[in-house]
């Protein structure tokens, strides 16, 4: 199955976040997107999962145009995501929060229980996601009682617990230190599967670098370039982008203040959220 | 018939105006609490309650001219109504905030039996007589259709609004307010004292909600202690309507079911033939509501949250 | 098998003895005592339903008391003189149940993408305009007068028409109604509404398509608040308007907060409370709704969690009963 954006744009009000997108993802490779802050990297994930309207283009599933679909229907095609701001369900027990993700999903296997796993399958498939990311020991605690890394690995197991061959993640490593980092890109490269290509937003390059088979730079919306990890590694507008030379800086710096003239309150947002 | 909607007209802007100011406590108190101030009805009957007593207190004591004891006892019911309302949130609702949006909206009813009922037994259930502040006379001008209460309770209703509109948009503590309804966390970090903007939201509103409470009696002529309860459900739908938390929003929501009321009453049993009576007449607020968020799901001035932009993820 | 283990088992066989003994003796309460309780399970029924929506999926719904005036007023139209038809109790409990339920399902449909107060003040209005429908529709229900004489109750060939036969029905019927929410609230849609409860977005997210799971909720409280509407119709053999103001929806709730949101226990709780606080207080006279107020705010000020802890729910005390019996050495 393959992911495929053509051609997409969104623009918030006057602010054009992502311009003329086109990616394309196939199951088998892990695909890291990366870009400064404000690139458009969590848009893309949004559009992807449903939660944003593109403005024009088409994001296709295999045959299936996204776009037009509600959010539940997407993810019920197979596309599973986390979020930038961990949003697990606090007041359950980190159990429960998978158990959620089995619910029927129509009103039909609802009713008549077919297709419906019985609680028994469930609470297997369950514990047994819970063992393979080292969650088992906290089973009954509730979610929001976990300290801070072991929520974002909870977050991650949600994700893959239906075993969607679409699979976003947004930052999986933002706020974890050294160690959890690289337990972290560990546990994301062992979950690289032939049905399922996984498409990873982050900052910490080493994970990226060392993890990916793809990487795809965005800046200010646009893709800047898109390759191995060594080719991006070495390509000289990407330094650029992340780190400047002195005329670029003076650019960005420009550009910067015409966006955010452009785009008013709501641009200048972008920095305070994440 | 030009007559008679000119005299609805001024009718539906002065049940309107009134609508818009009490809409206008609930906006401040939702906009910087989330809270849905189930007391603020109250804040609305206490005011003309407090005048009353006001002012015979001081025609009581030899008083002034009487247009100054009037002015005198308005103003004091603002500021004695206004108070109260910031005792009650000192004591009521701030311990709560911590406990998510049920609890302090609980107390809130809890209060709103309370000051209902403290009223009830002091002064006891029945109506009683509200003294004309200005004599009712029709203005001859305008054919004889308008009366000066009605004229001078727009004019008030305004210059009230007019006045709060510069006050939060031109007063340092003004931008306080509405940045503590922007962001409570992020204003606070700022340094801005949140807590000082909650208190004056609780003091201005309720305060507003007394000027309504004195213009609809001096309207009806006639006061009790129940008279906040379905004005302000209506008055708090205005503020939906608007779309809540915002300021111009909750006026334009009081004028607007003050028309809709007035001219729903006036000319829907005309167009339905008789079939659809008056009595009907609390039901189009409700209708309208309905119909206005089932198009504009964050009322008309609200701003639509983009879900994954959303502070809070729970709603209760 | 330690003494401290049978003396447990004692004390627990005494405190359920004591809890059966005080239910049955309740039938032998002179009879406003009766009424009270009466009155105190149908509040206890109401609030479960509406917990289903308010403390499960975490809507607010002020508008609960129309679903509950819905199956009042079936009963009303359906055994009485009003249009001569006389349906036996029973029939009209389903259909009452089932009306509440279609209600529900009709005002859920619309107005479920609402979010929070939009959806809140939505319920109120259409509680709002229920009331008002009944109060001017003459033709139907006789508007403010209401419907007097309604039939006389029976149940499989049983009368129901002292607050004492009622009491049986009302408590068979509390307990199947709880032991219903409650094997609801361990499936995996109760899983489901309290995750909707904590982020509506991120369950949309899991593939789940939240508007139906909303309106599941609606529905079934709506049922079991036309059910109560039934009950209360052919316990009073009258009807009116009046019974059913906003005052009606706060007060359901208000048990809930006040018990503990989401906890059965809790509801039971403040069903309790919220309908013995006035009948103590009558001595009071005119001072009684004050005083009510006041107690109301003073609770929930010293409580803001309500008065059951969300701990001690009907799960953890199976969970106690059945290690104490089953495996005491845990204990
Ligand atoms: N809901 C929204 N409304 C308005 N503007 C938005 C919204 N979401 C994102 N933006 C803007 O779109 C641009 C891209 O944002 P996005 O969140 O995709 O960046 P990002 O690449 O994920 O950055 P970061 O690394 O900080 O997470 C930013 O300028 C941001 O302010
Ligand atoms: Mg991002």
């Amino acid at each position: 199955m393959a992911l495929a954006l053509e051609n997409v744009s969104k623009h918030f009000g006057s602010l054009v976040a992502i311009r003329n997108l086109s990616l394309s993802f196939d199951v088998g490779s892990i695909y890291s997107i990366i870009g400064p802050n404000g690139a458009g990297k969590s848009t893309v994930v949004n559009m992807i999962a449903g939660s944003y309207a593109v403005t024009s283009g088409t994001i296709r599933l295999g045959e299936t145009a996204l776009n037009r679909l509600p959010k539940h229907r997407i993810a019920q095609l197979g596309v599973s995501r986390t979020y930038q701001n961990l949003r697990l369900f606090d007041g359950m027990t980190v159990l429960e929060n998978l158990e959620v993700c089995f619910f029927p999903q129509s009103w039909l296997t609802f009713l008549t229980g077919a297709k419906r796993l019985s609680k028994a399958e469930r609470l297997e498939i369950c514990h047994a996601c819970l063992a393979e990311f080292h969650l088992s020991d906290v089973a009954d605690v509730l979610a929001g009682d976990l300290p801070y890394g072991r929520q974002k690995i909870l977050e991650l197991a949600r994700a893959f617990v239906t075993q969607a061959p679409i699979v976003l993640l947004d930052e999986p490593a933002a706020g974890l230190n050294h160690t959890e980092t690289k337990d972290m890109a560990a546990m994301i490269a062992g979950l690289k599967r032939e049905d399922r290509a996984i498409i990873l937003v982050e900052h910490d390059m080493d994970m990226v670098m060392s993890i990916s088979d793809r990487i795809d730079v965005l800046n200010y919306g646009e893709l800047l370039c898109s390759g191995t990890p060594d080719l991006v590694r070495t390509n000289e507008r990407v330094q650029e982008a992340y780190l400047g030379t002195t005329e670029e800086l003076d650019d960005i710096r420009k550009l910067a203040q015409s966006r955010r003239a452009q785009g008013g309150l709501r641009a200048n947002a972008g920095i305070v959220r994440h | 018939m030009f007559d008679y909607f000119l005299q609805q007209l001024i009718f539906a802007l002065a049940i309107g105006a009134i609508y818009g100011l009490i809409a206008l406590g609930y906006t401040m108190v939702y906009g910087v609490m989330r809270l849905i101030n189930f007391a603020h009805g109250e804040f609305f009957m206490l005011g003309p309650y407090i005048y009353t007593f006001l002012f015979s207190g001081l025609v009581g004591l030899g008083g002034l001219a009487p247009v100054l004891d009037s002015a005198i006892a308005i103003v004091a019911s603002f500021v004695i109504v206004g108070l109260l309302g910031v005792a009650i949130e000192r004591f009521a609702y701030r311990p709560l905030r911590a406990y998510g949006r049920l609890a302090p909206m609980l107390s809130a009813l809890g209060m709103s039996i309370v000051l209902q009922s403290a009223v009830r037994v002091t002064v006891g259930p029945q109506p009683v007589h509200f003294p004309a502040i200005v004599p009712s006379t029709p203005i001859d001008a305008l054919g004889g259709m308008v009366t000066t209460v009605q004229l001078g309770i727009l004019i008030a209703a305004v210059l009230l609004m007019v006045g709060l509109t510069l006050f939060v948009n031109g007063t340092r503590l003004g931008i306080w307010i509405r940045a503590a309804s922007e962001s409570w966390t992020t204003s606070s970090l700022l340094g801005i004292r949140v807590n000082r903007a909650v208190s004056l939201v609780f003091f201005i509103g309720p305060g507003l909600g007394a000027m309504a409470g004195i213009m609809y009696a001096s309207y009806y002529g006639i006061m009790q202690p129940t008279m906040g309860s379905v004005i302000g459900l209506k008055a708090f739908t205005a503020a939906i309507l608007g779309g809540i938390g915002s300021i111009p929003g909750a006026m334009l929501g009081g004028f607007l079911l003050g028309a809709i009321e007035v001219f729903g009453t006036a000319f829907l049993p005309i167009l339905s033939f008789g079939y659809i009576g008056t009595e009907y007449r609390d039901v189009f607020a409700f209708a309208v509501l309905i119909l206005v968020l089932l198009f504009k799901p964050a009322g008309l001035l609200g701003e639509t949250v983009s879900e994954e932009t959303t502070v809070a993820k729970k709603d209760y | 098998m330690g003494n401290s283990v049978i003396a447990r088992r004692l004390g627990l066989l005494a405190v359920l003895a004591l809890c059966v003994v005080l239910l049955a003796l309740v039938p032998y309460f002179p009879s406003y005592y009766v009424r009270v309780v009466d009155s105190i399970l149908i509040y206890i029924i109401l609030a479960v339903g509406l917990n289903l929506v308010v403390g499960y999926a975490g809507l607010l719904d002020l508008g609960f008391i129309a679903f509950y005036a819905v199956g009042a007023y079936a009963y009303a139209m359906l055994a009485s003189g009003q249009f001569d038809i006389h349906l036996p109790f029973i029939v009209v409990l389903f259909i009452g149940a089932a009306a509440g339920a279609i209600a529900g399902i009709l005002l859920g449909f619309p107005v479920l993408k609402l979010r929070g107060d939009y959806l809140a003040i939505v319920t109120l209005s259409f509680g709002e305009i229920i009331r008002i429908a009944i109060n001017n529709a003459d033709d139907l229900t006789n508007g403010p007068q209401g419907i007097a004489g309604l039939d006389r109750a029976s149940l499989f060939g049983l009368p129901l028409t002292t607050p004492v036969h009622f009491y049986w029905l009302l408590l068979v019927l509390a307990i199947i109604v709880c032991a219903g929410v409650y094997y609801m609230e361990r499936s995996i849609l109760g899983k489901a509404w309290r995750a909707l409860r904590e982020d509506q977005d991120v369950v949309r997210g899991l593939g789940i398509n939240t508007t139906t799971l909303k309106l599941l909720a609606f529905a079934l409280s709506a049922a079991i608040g036309g059910a109560g509407g039934v009950i209360f119709g052919a316990f009073q053999r009258f009807v009116s308007p009046e019974s059913f103001t906003f005052q009606e929806s706060l007060l359901v709730v208000l048990i809930i907060i006040i018990g503990g949101v989401g906890n059965i226990v809790g509801v039971i709780a403040g069903a309790v409370v919220l309908v013995v606080l006035p009948e103590i207080l009558h001595f009071a006279a005119q001072y009684r709704l004050l005083i009510y107020g006041v107690v109301l705010v003073t609770v929930i000020v010293l409580r803001p969690g309500g008065l059951v802890s969300p701990r001690f729910n009907l799960g953890f005390i199976i969970r106690k009963v059945r290690t104490l019996w089953l495996s005491p050495s845990k204990t």
